[in-house]
């Protein structure tokens, strides 16, 4: 009997699985090898980068606290921790990981990181400006996908198709991976904009570059949900959460049970993404309060919990995106004069974004029958008609 | 999860690939001696042995430029100015960017380990073929020639002391573990130099430790300024300057894949008898990802028709599926004379690069004309009789030429006549030439030694430090040469340890006499 051929997901794994394997004893040795430990903290951070499990990058973490304390302020160390961080929406500590190494701070890869977090800031211009040096300096891959997501969410869709296509031609048949991740992002372009078809197409073609990985999944569950093929969404859904049990994608599945019309699921699945984000929360941990945010907004509207995590997130990062959910918390909590001085300043960003046209509008539509409620609205439309359909928050 | 963006590019700076297939190592060509039915000229293409010696990456394709032309002169010994030098290089744009293009051939191997080999835009036509790989085949052209072909695993034919090399750029990943976001730390900013600098403990020979810096044995890089503060040579307590070469040839053992062809000058250009000079150079391109998902297997047409001619098929649709990576023409035009990057992927066309070529000539001249006074040799780089090595850059091409302006038109002679077997009137080569455009220049009128090609017995590594000789100087009544370096009598007689040739003499394996000559893998 043949054997099905190993993923490329599992076969990466695998390598990472023995890559670690090798180094865990000898990695910890004094005195202290620092090849060994950033490789090792590297394979760590690579390996909860794939699987999608946060906590591994708790391990990863302490890999790097514990070379840190024998080897001093290395640039790779804080590079590393730099991107945990950014991962767990820590934003002032990858500020603090970024100021560790003058090295790291004047590498390409120390700058483009720089600018995700002017960007996460909301310091956009500083954010561009960066990525066009890079990019001028080397039209690397990433500095290009950096730039077009830039663009993506500028509302300039036809410089982010450009940017990505570039994008994709600089990568090799070396760095599948990375490929399968630029077509799942041109992907989301292409749905936010209710381009179903062309959304299909990436998520195949990364699927077809990359096989097994759930992200792919993940994205196609998504697509399914918004394309009303909610019994096949929802079943991608239980797969992907099989593999990799997280509470965004209990929430994401709870969501379209909703829509569906399946309460009793959709009540389970909620409860237990509440439980979890809490928990999370009660741990000191500050990646899931946009997530807490939305649930309370959208699907419990209760406006109160909305706003307590929605100024939480807000305090952490204050961009187009946390400003737009505390406006939306406001929204739900009734207080519409707030919700609408926020909401302004986030489109004061210059960020183009269906979903939030829709919530401007509605703010607007209860602050006061002003006609903008009906231009947002519109707006909302024009970028995507199918704005309403199912969607996952990312 | 998350709400932002992430490329992942964490995963591109820390890439566990350290040698890639797609790196070239080098490009052998020179006439051969077979000249049966005709004058044939030998190319090898040369690059690492990934996965493995004798098997191929499927997702690489390669690459070699073949262009004939004339022997014709550079500018005369009248024009040596920046001015008729940068004319010179505009000249050289206008051919190598003009209409003429080159004929190529290129090979890619398939799954089974099946090489395709096709011949593009030769007088004769183009065709493709398929060839087992590892194993001597002949391959009769549309047009009645005959090419041997090899392509398959060989020992590395490259034999030099690259650590020594390295010591003598100061360049630190060679000794250390520099990381990867330490972008800054490669040349360090120490003066390059052939003799060890006295106090230049990042680099100096230490007897403690005499294979630190070969084999992968690296350092952790120490706290604290990766400068030297020094102003004289080492010198031991004997008055002896420290060599910072060896001797050793650190590409021993060493296997790699290649592109070995041995092809009738009368397949490569109508007028054999006009056009001496063959232009080689080879190129390395990886398959682009978003090909590699669509690929579909070698066209039928390839396998079941393998001597049609291929004109009417647009190969540049082949090639926009690749990426260049590397090129590779002349020995030494980018791992000595480019601390750039992306000069790899320039290949025949550096001459874009002409301006930073004079200024690195410059401050290597810095580094090497020092110590070569040191040693009691006369120099071509003017260095106002510094008695040390200075690390020194330039801005602007304008200071640098005057500096490097007889290194770069100097006549570099050879050690006797044997080059030149026919005695013909050809001139001897200025390193101006050899450089720009990167290419192999086989003159076929001469044996093809370096730099009149490069034949694989060449100590290429040592001749290009004679550059920086002064070649109308004469040692014991005879004027300086490409192999005055090589000369071990010369080191013998200088007052320095270790008293060795700078690079091997030899390989670690006698080369065949017969094609693929080459040595067999290890």
């Amino acid at each position: 009997m043949l054997n099905n051929p190993k993923s490329d997901f599992e076969i990466e794994l695998d390598r990472m699985d023995q890559g670690i394997a090798e180094l865990e004893d000898s990695a910890w040795n004094l005195p202290i090898d620092r090849v060994k430990i950033t490789k090792l903290a590297y394979l760590q951070y690579q390996r909860a980068a794939l699987t999608g499990n946060l906590a591994e990058l708790t391990v990863a973490d302490n890999s790097l606290d514990y070379a840190i304390e024998h080897l001093g302020r290395d640039g790779d160390l804080y590079f590393l921790k730099a991107n945990i961080h950014f991962k767990l929406h820590r934003l002032d500590d990858v500020g603090l990981d970024l100021e560790a190494s003058a090295d790291l701070r004047q590498s390409p890869p120390g700058r483009a990181l720089k600018a995700d977090l002017d960007f996460q800031q909301g310091r956009y211009n500083a954010a561009r400006d960066e990525y066009e040096r890079l990019i001028e300096e080397e039209r690397s891959w990433d500095a290009l996908a950096r730039l077009a997501y830039f663009n993506f969410k500028m509302g300039d869709f036809g410089e982010a198709d450009r940017l990505y296509d570039e994008a994709v031609d600089e990568l090799t048949a070396k760095e599948m991976r990375h490929y399968a991740w630029v077509e799942l992002q041109r992907g989301v372009v292409d749905l936010t904009r209710g381009d179903y078809e062309k959304t299909r197409e990436h998520y195949q073609r990364a699927e077809r570059a990359y096989s097994g990985h759930w992200l792919v999944d993940e994205h196609l569950a998504e697509l399914l949900g918004a394309t009303g093929e909610s019994d096949e969404a929802a079943a991608t859904y239980q797969r992907v959460i099989a593999r990799v049990p997280r509470p965004d994608f209990q929430q994401a599945l709870g969501e379209l049970y909703l829509s569906m019309g399946k309460n009793a699921e959709a009540k389970d699945c909620l409860a237990s993404a509440e439980t979890a984000f809490i928990e999370s929360a009660e741990r000191g941990e500050v990646h899931y309060y946009h997530h807490l945010a939305d649930l309370y907004a959208d699907v419990f509207e209760n406006g109160a919990e909305a706003v307590k995590w929605a100024q939480k997130d807000l305090n952490l990062r204050r961009n187009f995106s946390t400003l737009a959910a505390m406006a939306w918390a406001l929204y739900r909590a009734g207080e519409f004069s707030k919700a609408l001085e926020l909401m302004n300043e986030s489109l004061a960003s210059g960020v183009k974004d269906a979903r939030l046209f829709y919530q401007a509008g509605m703010i607007h539509k209860a602050f006061s029958p002003n006609g903008k409620a009906h231009n947002y609205l519109r707006m909302a439309a024009a970028i995507n008609p199918n704005y309403e359909n199912f969607h996952v928050h990312r | 999860m998350a709400d932002h963006n992430d490329p992942n590019a964490v995963n591109s700076i820390f890439s566990d690939i350290d040698v890639s297939a797609a790196d070239l190592y080098d490009f052998f060509g020179f006439p051969s001696a077979d000249t049966d039915g005709g004058e044939k000229v030998v190319m090898a293409l040369t690059f690492a042995s990934v996965p493995k010696a004798g098997v191929f990456d499927t997702d690489m394709l390669y690459r070699m430029q073949i262009s004939a032309d004339p022997r014709v002169a550079g500018p005369s010994d009248d024009e040596h100015t920046l001015k008729g030098l940068l004319r010179y290089f505009e000249a050289l744009k206008e051919r190598y960017l003009g209409p003429s293009k080159a004929a190529e051939i290129r090979v890619t191997v398939d799954q089974n380990q099946q090489a395709t080999v096709k011949f593009i835009d030769f007088p004769g036509g183009s065709f493709a073929t398929t060839l087992e790989t590892n194993q001597v085949r002949t391959i009769q052209t549309p047009d009645g020639h005959s090419i041997k072909a090899y392509i398959g695993g060989r020992d590395d034919a490259f034999f030099n002391d690259l650590t020594g090399f390295f010591r003598s750029i100061n360049y630190a990943p060679q000794f250390y573990h520099v990381p990867h976001t330490m972008t800054s730390a490669r040349e360090l900013k120490i003066p390059k130099t052939l003799l060890e600098l006295e106090g230049n403990h990042l680099f100096n020979f230490d007897p403690n430790d005499p294979e630190w810096g070969y084999h992968g044995n690296k350092r952790e890089l120490p706290p604290g300024p990766l400068t030297w503060n020094g102003d004289k040579f080492f010198k031991d307590a004997n008055g002896n300057y420290r060599f910072v070469y060896s001797g050793r040839d650190c590409q021993a053992g060493i296997n790699v894949n290649a592109i070995i062809l041995e092809i009738p000058l009368a397949f490569i250009t109508k007028s054999p008898d006009r056009d001496r000079i063959v232009n080689c150079w080879g190129e390395s391109w990886v398959l682009k990802a978003a090909n590699k998902i669509e690929t579909i297997p070698d066209h039928p047409f390839w396998l079941e028709h393998p001597w049609a001619l291929i004109d009417a098929i647009k190969l540049d649709a082949e090639l926009k599926k690749y990426k260049l990576v590397d090129t590779d023409g002349q020995p030494f035009a980018d791992a000595a004379l480019s601390e750039r990057e992306d000069n790899r992927q320039l290949g025949a066309n550096n001459f874009w690069l002409a301006p930073h070529f004079i200024k690195r000539l410059a401050h290597l001249g810095w580094g090497f004309g020092p110590s070569i006074s040191a040693l009691g040799l006369q120099t071509s780089f003017d260095h106002d009789n510094s008695p040390v090595s200075v690390h020194k850059t330039y801005s602007l091409v304008t200071k640098a030429f005057p500096r490097a302006k007889k290194t770069l038109f100097q006549r570099l002679n050879m050690p006797d006549d044997s080059w030149n077997p026919k005695g013909l009137n050809i001139p001897l080569r200025r390193p101006f030439e050899i450089f720009v455009p990167n290419v192999c220049a086989i003159d076929m009128d001469t044996t093809g030694t370096w730099p009149y090609g490069r034949r694989l017995e060449d100590q290429v590594a040592t001749r290009f430090l004679s550059m920086f000789l002064d070649h109308t100087a004469e040692l014991n009544g005879k004027k300086y040469h490409v192999e005055l370096l090589n000369d071990q009598a010369l080191w013998d007689a200088a007052p320095i340890e270790p008293k060795t040739v700078p690079n091997p003499q030899k390989n670690d394996k006698e080369f065949l006499t017969d094609f693929p000559y080459l040595a067999e893998p290890w």
